[in-house]
């Protein structure tokens, strides 16, 4: 071969190179084709994925609570010496994180967009075998107060969240992505409908004890068992991706076992910048999401919160001093030294509670303060809400 | 081995420019060559798992992928017709805008003329130039190392005349 056809041949093996270098896909089918592919993948190994994940998030999780404000509510509950009633004793309980998406921001208004919001009304729930962490019983009496933890919060404004109340049209579109169809509407429910294996029923928001719109599913005949290996957080998670119900929320996850039959709640928590996730506390402080029972490694029920779409918008918060001082103020007046038992709180957490407003209601952010107290030999929990949004955003 | 493995987001966002470049070699259209590539990195997905780094390497594991789904492109729509084409020098009407963002690209016509070489030729350039040792090369298309220079090189040659012929 000759010299200058070497050259020539060079040149071309240039141009090659360039010529391949520079084909590219057009701009966003990386991420469309990354999606699709996603989307495609079995539930199953999504599940397993999204769970490898949660582990992995454990040991990531951010240090523990902090926060502050005004306004008090109360609420005491006796974390009694221990009768769990229902499911009996041996609970078990595990932790992990939550999906990918439940990392995607709701949509995000101005500074204050839902004007002056409602308070959290507290309202205790009584304790029961809904309950996944410790069983309770409320303190009648009156509780003096002091707090010896420390509050650090190092934020200044977090979201709120808002939800509008779902239409029977919304109940309707709900339980035909699980392939259900309409039965009825019965009182108090936004409809009642069945598929070949499970009965669906969707209600809206209760005022009180407050409650979002919830779908609860019961099986009208025998479930398959649940191609999982693992728990029974991995069958309920499986079961409910199964049905297209797996949250799109940040989670972690408790299970209470007792021989063959067992609870697992899917603790929903909310994303705030610069502090972490918070706990969706109920009334009474206690974290709650969605249920799933089983028995014998098959589902039994699930119930959850309807999945909606949340938009937010930030508001301006209380400092950790003024949470800790609303905190401490709402303790009965006399204080200690009068045969008032005085509980020593020494928690502090940013924690989101449910307020009811009509057409449209909130996640609204709140410092929930715990601590412990003994009476006649029996240890009792005190917990003590206060609404974190400032009280000139606050309308009560 | 699963420690061997990278996880497969770090391979297809490596690879898939370089996989969409060598499909895009071969097929008339963007628009098959996106879909193409698509179904290669689904079928690479599905196949992840049995994917053994000690007996090949990523990338000679998903151009063979590739290879395969281009043919088997071309046995679904026929060979005729892409030497129709080819042959008319008429790639597809590209009227979309991702066509019309390509027919931009400066070699496009370079890889028009690649795309008319026979079929070993057309992969030798392809995959040595996507990046591919002569090694993998030659796995891929069952010869020794030696073996997939030479046609590498013969391939080039026949390149370089296509290219002269069509200016001349």
């Amino acid at each position: 071969m000759s010299e200058p056809e070497d050259l020539e041949l060079e040149g071309l093996q240039r141009q090659l190179d360039d010529a391949f270098e520079t084909t590219r896909p057009r701009a966003g089918f990386e991420d469309e084709l990354w999606t699709r592919m996603q989307a495609r993948r079995p539930a199953v190994t999504r599940l397993r994925d999204a769970w490898m994940g949660l582990l992995q998030g454990i040991r990531e999780v951010p240090a523990l609570p902090l926060a502050a404000v005004a306004a008090v509510l109360v609420v005491v509950l006796g974390a009694g010496v221990l009768v769990f009633s229902g499911l009996g004793h041996g609970g078990a309980g595990s932790t992990a994180a939550g999906r990918e998406s439940a990392l995607q921001p709701a949509p995000l208004s101005a500074a204050g967009a839902y004007g002056r919001l409602p308070s959290p009304v507290l309202a205790p729930r009584t304790a029961g075998p809904n309950s996944v962490t410790a069983p309770t019983a409320d303190y009648a009496g009156p509780v003096a107060l002091t707090w010896t933890g420390k509050l650090v919060l190092n934020i200044s404004t977090a979201p709120v969240f808002r939800y509008q109340e779902p239409s029977s049209i919304d109940a309707d579109q709900f339980a035909t992505s699980l392939g259900a169809i309409l039965v009825s509407r019965p009182a108090g429910f936004l409809g009642s409908y069945q598929t070949t294996d499970l009965s669906v029923r969707v209600r809206g928001t209760i005022q009180s004890p407050s409650s979002e719109p919830t779908f609860i599913l019961l099986p009208i005949a025998s479930v398959g068992a649940i191609d999982a290996a693992g728990g029974p957080a991995d069958l309920a998670l499986v079961f409910l991706a199964e049905h297209s119900l797996a949250p799109s929320w940040q989670y972690t996850s408790a299970a209470v076992v007792s021989g063959d039959v067992s609870k697992v709640t899917l603790l929903r928590q909310f994303g705030v910048t610069g502090y972490g996730y918070a706990n969706l506390v109920d009334g009474s402080g206690e974290p709650y999401g969605i249920e799933v029972d089983l028995k014998g490694g098959l589902p039994t029920g699930a119930t959850g919160p309807l999945p909606l779409n949340l938009d937010s918008a930030p508001y301006p918060i209380i400092s950790a001093d003024e949470a800790v001082r609303s905190a401490l103020a709402s303790a009965p007046a006399g204080g200690a030294g009068t045969g008032v038992p005085t509980a020593t709180l020494t928690t502090a957490e940013l924690v989101y509670t449910l307020v009811v407003a009509g057409d449209h209601s909130f996640y609204e952010p709140s410092i929930l303060f715990s601590g412990t107290f003994t009476v006649s030999g029996t240890k009792y929990v005190k917990r003590v809400l206060v609404p974190a949004v400032d009280p000139s955003q606050r309308s009560s | 081995m699963v420690a061997d493995r990278p996880p497969f987001e770090d391979l297809y966002r490596a690879y898939l420019g370089r996989i969409y470049a060598y499909v895009r070699a071969q097929v008339a259209s963007s628009a098959d060559a996106e879909d193409i590539t698509a179904q290669v990195f689904m079928n690479a997905y599905q196949a992840y798992a049995r994917f053994e780094a000690r007996n090949t390497t990523p990338a000679a594991w998903l151009f063979r992928i590739a290879r395969n789904a281009t043919l088997d492109h071309f046995r679904a729509h026929g060979r005729r017709e892409r030497l129709r084409r080819t042959i008319e020098h008429q790639p597809v009407a590209e009227e979309d805008p991702s066509g019309v963002a390509e027919e931009r690209i400066q070699y496009r016509a370079l890889l028009g003329q690649v795309a008319q070489l026979p079929e070993r030729q057309r992969d030798a350039i392809s995959l040595r130039h996507s990046g591919l040792s002569f090694e993998e090369v030659g796995t891929l298309l069952k010869c020794s190392e030696d073996a997939a220079k030479m046609l590498y090189h013969r391939a080039v040659k026949a390149l370089k005349e296509a290219v002269e012929k069509e200016t001349a």
